[in-house]
């Protein structure tokens, strides 16, 4: 069996080290082993395809054996589709997210790693590694937002790492106690999930709220998604497109694990649902109230989790399938339309919906991607959204009934409100402003990369579906 | 397979016109001929092979079967494949002669070979993931095309408005099947409407998304709007495709609306649009909005007969209007390419001139208007005795019918005038003979649709009965719709033509409530949007209380400063109280 998890990371950090070691021509390298790891990462999903199962775990060597902790990373059908999904919008946040090429050196170095860190992440075979990955790919980002974004990008970036190592913080105290209260101490995500009923009923319940809340602040949903808005519009635009496509997939990523782990959380699944609803409708109507667009779209991650949190939340193989194709979708259509912003704001030096006007007459492309980037967003069938959501809510309201479809409501909302924008700003042609400088082609192809894999994942959706046992 | 064959021209079509952006000259020709195939396909379908299947796998999950399949075993389906796959060549003609600019003829004929494929796969649809599909590209299609001319003034706004009532429809849509799907276990159209719990609710999502699409009260007023669009584009969506989805969809969905509440609704719904609908055709002024206003009365006729469980009924108008509105769409396009434009019908002159303009539109009023032999008279007539046990919705479809008698005469009438100052109707002779031939085509088909009531019942003809033969009720269609024509002669030719068009009194008020609906539809978007600041100061509210925490907390640290202040004595102090209380603490524990 040819490895392709360790084919993909060696990729990757190659191309970090040639990024590194050549500043002038660090985003041509770059995008060059990127691209070369997505290659990987397909031909593993069309080899699965084709032999109908995931490959065998890859494991490289024993790290401390005594505790269980081995480098071995392996493939879940849901971790093999986020890892395609990360490969392809990294490499586009890498080839294209950068039309001002401001400090392309640093970003594409910080952007190499968070991919290394995203796919170790969604790979990884024990919890041990998965925190590690974890704290890589968050501190990365860090940096990314840090030295990279606008004006206000410290204070944005401050509060985006309190918020995450806070979570992670929340995440090592629950993975220590995971650790000392299964029968055979372990940290290997089966072994877990084969002994997670022998956990305490008080233990597991603290085990539970812990590893939600951390999650609950990655992903993000209502309470805690403070911390979203800011940190998606002060970073550079290759910042937000991996910020939003990969990092909250983390937290996604994260709670369908505690749902396969902890026996107990189905029965707060209920109350999950609740919450996950108040959140979807709730950032429906907060994200009326903004003018930037950027702002805009990083409230419909928001919106977008929340229903991808309804479907974990109903705890059955429809919901939790649903919610990991959703999640692929979704890393396509918010990178797609973060893209785009970031070509508007480059074309026309103005993100602000008020004042921007006729994107269409300056730049045909960003104008259309926008509006298939709507489309993908509400989930109009042939998008790979589609395909998420209707699975998510045969889950939902299998689960609670028609209560548990509440949060479609949602989907009208925010599409109507792209709509309205899309009127607004992208094809009202009056008073239009005047172009700066037009998109390269690194952009339009970014896009048409990004639109192709949306229908292509939209289409032919059983190269994954078949790969889930229900 | 053969059913799939239906959409392939057109969907080859479609990729061809994208990938001719730069040499858009035999765009035209390719989408023509396409759709001419889908026609080939349809009747090698209808006379060879009339319940052909199609069907595959998409994916699996569970025990939930993602199948596309698609049928013509339905005769509904197949009339209603036939009558797209007869308008579809129509259009496209049409479109040759009225787009002219070559530049933007690969967009548009992109996006109708998409309009049209789907809405074929929508007739022939025997699942509710097909059906979904179909619906929801219908929508994205239409907004497209209603948007297509997006650097006039009202064009994107016409358009947001159609997609914003769609993506409702759709969003119900996706809920309803959602709901289905879980009650039945798998995606097959439902069977028997046992009206209760989660099926009850799923109905209404139905008839929902039925009137957003099919632009019933109170989701009617985009269809106006969506007159920015090209004119062939409306004549396509308001004959065939789009708006006929909505009642094909209460059609294919009847037995879920088994329960008294739901024909309750479809049938008020119904009355509403067609009362909507008469009024505010009598008093608009724009060539094209007097059609748009006489399709959602249209429509709304034939849900009636479907409150009422006639499905015949509903299928003869059904069939009918398809040709008539079609050919009345087209007649307005050609009199407003001879006027260049212009599209008040005040201020159109001289129609009368071009004679093969004149006499397609004379056949299209008179048909709309109920006149006998006509095909019109028969949907009206069909529609009429369905409900004629029921004497307060019989009088109020005689009424609308002799409002429409007098509104689709007016609409003549008026752009007829002479005006010998006026040289621009003389235009009327430079019509493209591309325009004229679907239109004289149609006016054939008009005057000639209703043998099929005719001949024997077999196929698809089993769709098209009529259920009854019965004088007076023939009489009354008859003489209402002259009782019209005399009207709109007395008043629109030989009396005050500004009558009711121009007065800002009670009457035109209550007529032209279409401002009143748009009051209530911006009235709706600001209560959102106000909603949405107020959420929005609540968020930020929250983001600072927990800024404000979070510094509090930091800040917490400064009281513990006085006691680190340097001073040796106050250490040593401290100390010694240290060393007491531990020694109190372990002297009782000790004793």
């Amino acid at each position: 069996m040819f490895p392709f998890i360790g084919a993909i990371m060696l990729l990757l950090f190659a191309g970090l080290l040639a990024a590194i070691a050549l500043p002038r021509r660090s985003r041509a390298v770059g995008s060059l082993f990127s691209a070369a790891a997505m290659l990987v990462a397909v031909s593993a999903l069309v080899s699965s395809f084709l032999s109908g199962a995931v490959p065998a775990p890859e494991q490289y060597f024993n790290y401390i054996s005594q505790f269980g902790i081995s480098f071995t990373l392996q493939f879940t059908p849901i971790s093999l589709a986020l890892t395609v999904m990360a490969s392809i919008v990294a490499f586009v946040a890498i080839y294209s997210g950068n039309p001002e090429k401001s400090s392309e050196h640093t970003a594409t170095s910080l952007l190499l790693l968070f991919e290394i860190s995203a796919i170790g992440l969604f790979c990884s075979s024990n919890l041990f590694i998965f925190f590690i990955f974890w704290d890589v790919g968050v501190i990365t980002l860090f940096f990314m937002i840090y030295l990279l974004g606008s004006a206000n990008r410290r204070r944005a970036a401050i509060k985006f790492i309190i918020y995450e190592i806070f979570a992670s913080s929340l995440l090592l105290f629950a993975i220590l106690l995971i650790y000392f209260y299964t029968p055979i101490h372990s940290f290997d995500i089966s072994t877990i999930i084969a002994g997670a009923s022998s956990i305490p009923q008080h233990v597991q319940i603290l085990i539970f709220a812990l590893l939600f809340i951390a999650f609950l602040i990655n992903m993000p949903a209502f309470p805690l998604h403070l911390w979203l808005p800011d940190a998606h519009t002060e970073a550079s635009t290759q910042g937000s497109m991996v910020l939003s496509g990969i990092l909250t997939k983390f937290g996604g990523y994260g709670m369908i694990l505690v749902f396969q782990m902890l026996p107990i959380s189905s029965t707060y699944s209920i109350y999950i649902m609740a919450l996950a609803t108040l959140s979807a409708i709730y950032i429906s109507f907060v994200l009326m109230s903004e003018h930037d667009i950027k702002r805009i779209i990083a409230y419909t991650t928001i919106v977008e989790m929340s229903i991808i949190l309804v479907g974990i939340s109903s705890a059955n193989p429809y919901g939790i399938y649903g919610a990991a194709y959703a999640m692929l979708a979704h890393g396509f259509a918010i990178s797609l339309l973060f893209l785009v912003a970031g070509s508007v704001k480059h074309t026309y030096q103005e993100r602000d919906i008020r004042s921007l006007r006729g994107v269409v007459s300056g730049s045909v492309s960003s104008a259309y991607s926008f509006i298939t980037g709507i489309f993908a967003t509400t989930g109009v069938p042939l998008t790979a959204t589609f395909v998420g959501d209707i699975m998510i809510f045969i889950g939902a309201v299998t689960a609670f009934s028609v209560y548990g479809a509440v949060s479609i409501i949602a989907i009208i909302l925010i599409g109507a409100f792209l709509y309205y924008v899309a009127n607004k700003s992208i094809l009202s042609t009056k008073e239009k402003l005047p172009v700066q400088e037009y998109i390269g082609f690194s952009q339009k192809a970014g896009m048409a990369i990004l639109i192709f894999f949306i229908f292509l994942f939209g289409m032919l959706p059983f190269i994954v579906t078949n790969l889930f046992n229900v | 397979m053969l059913p799939i064959l239906v959409v392939v021209p057109l969907l080859a079509a479609a990729v061809l016109a994208l990938l001719l952006r730069n040499n858009p000259e035999p765009v035209k020709y390719i989408a023509l001929l396409a759709s001419l195939a889908s026609l080939a396909i349809v009747a090698y379908i209808t006379v060879y092979n009339p319940s052909a299947t199609a069907s595959f796998d998409w994916f699996n999950l569970g025990s939930y079967q993602f199948i596309v399949s698609v049928s013509t075993a339905s005769t509904y389906q197949l009339l209603l494949l036939i009558i797209v796959a007869i308008i579809t060549p129509l259009i496209f003609l049409y479109s040759i002669g009225f787009m002219d600019v070559p530049s933007e003829q690969p967009r548009y004929y992109f996006e109708m070979c998409v309009f049209a494929a789907s809405m074929m796969l929508f007739a022939m649809s025997t699942s509710l993931i097909t059906l979904l599909i179909a619906w929801e590209m219908l929508g994205i299609t239409s907004y497209l095309l209603i948007g297509f001319w997006y650097d006039r003034e009202h064009a994107p706004t016409a358009a947001r408005k159609a997609i914003t009532t769609i993506i409702i429809g759709d969003v119900a849509l996706l809920l309803a099947v959602v709901i289905l799907a879980t009650a039945q276990g798998g995606f097959q159209y439902p069977v028997a409407g046992a009206g209760t719990g989660v099926l009850f609710l799923a109905g209404i999502l139905m008839l929902i998304a039925a009137f957003t699409k099919s632009a019933q009260f109170p989701f009617h007023e985009w269809l106006s709007d969506a007159m920015e669009g090209p004119t062939p584009v409306s004549a396509f969506l308001h004959s065939s495709t789009m708006v006929k989805a909505g009642v094909f969809l209460v059609i294919l969905m009847l037995p879920l609306f088994n329960t008294t509440y739901l024909l309750y609704l479809i049938l008020v719904v119904g009355m509403a649009s067609v009362i909507i609908g008469v009024t505010n055709a009598l008093v608009s002024r724009h060539i094209k909005k007097i059609l748009a206003y006489s399709t959602i009365e249209d429509l709304g006729l034939m849900l009636i007969p479907l409150a009422f469980g006639q499905v015949y009924a509903a299928l003869a108008l059904f069939f009918v209007q398809a040709f008539y509105k079609a050919l009345l769409f087209m007649s307005a396009g050609s009199i407003i390419k001879a006027n260049k434009g212009e599209e008040d019908i005040f201020k159109i002159f001289n129609t009368g001139q071009s004679k093969v303009v004149f006499i397609t539109a004379l056949i299209g009023t008179l048909s709309i208007a109920g006149f006998f032999p006509l095909s019109g008279f028969f949907g009206k007539y069909a529609v009429g005795s369905a409900v004629s046990s029921n004497v307060a919705v019989y009088a109020i479809l005689v009424l609308a019918e002799l409002g429409t008698s007098v509104y689709i005469f007016r609409w003549l009438f008026l752009p007829m005038r002479k005006n010998p100052q006026h040289e621009i109707g003389a235009g009327a002779n430079s019509v493209p003979l591309t325009m004229i031939i679907p239109a004289i085509v149609l006016a054939v088909l008009v005057l000639f649709a209703a043998i099929v009531f005719a001949l024997p019942h077999s196929g698809v003809l089993d769709a098209l009965v009529l259920q009854s033969t019965n004088t007076t009720e023939a009489l009354v269609v008859n003489a209402v719709a002259a009782a019209g024509l005399i009207i709109a002669y007395l008043v629109y030719v030989k009396g005050n033509r500004f009558y009711l068009s121009m007065n800002n009194s009670h009457i035109f008020a209550a007529l032209n409530n279409n401002a009143i609906t748009n009051g209530i539809y911006l009235a709706i978007c600001s209560m959102f949007l106000h909603v949405g600041k107020i959420m929005g100061m609540l968020d930020s509210d929250f983001d600072y209380t927990t800024y404000r925490l979070s510094y509090n907390i930091i800040n917490s640290g400064k009281l513990a400063k006085p006691l680190i202040n340097g001073q040796t004595n106050n250490y040593v102090i401290g100390f010694v109280i240290g060393v007491l209380v531990l020694a109190a603490a372990v002297l009782y524990v000790v004793i």
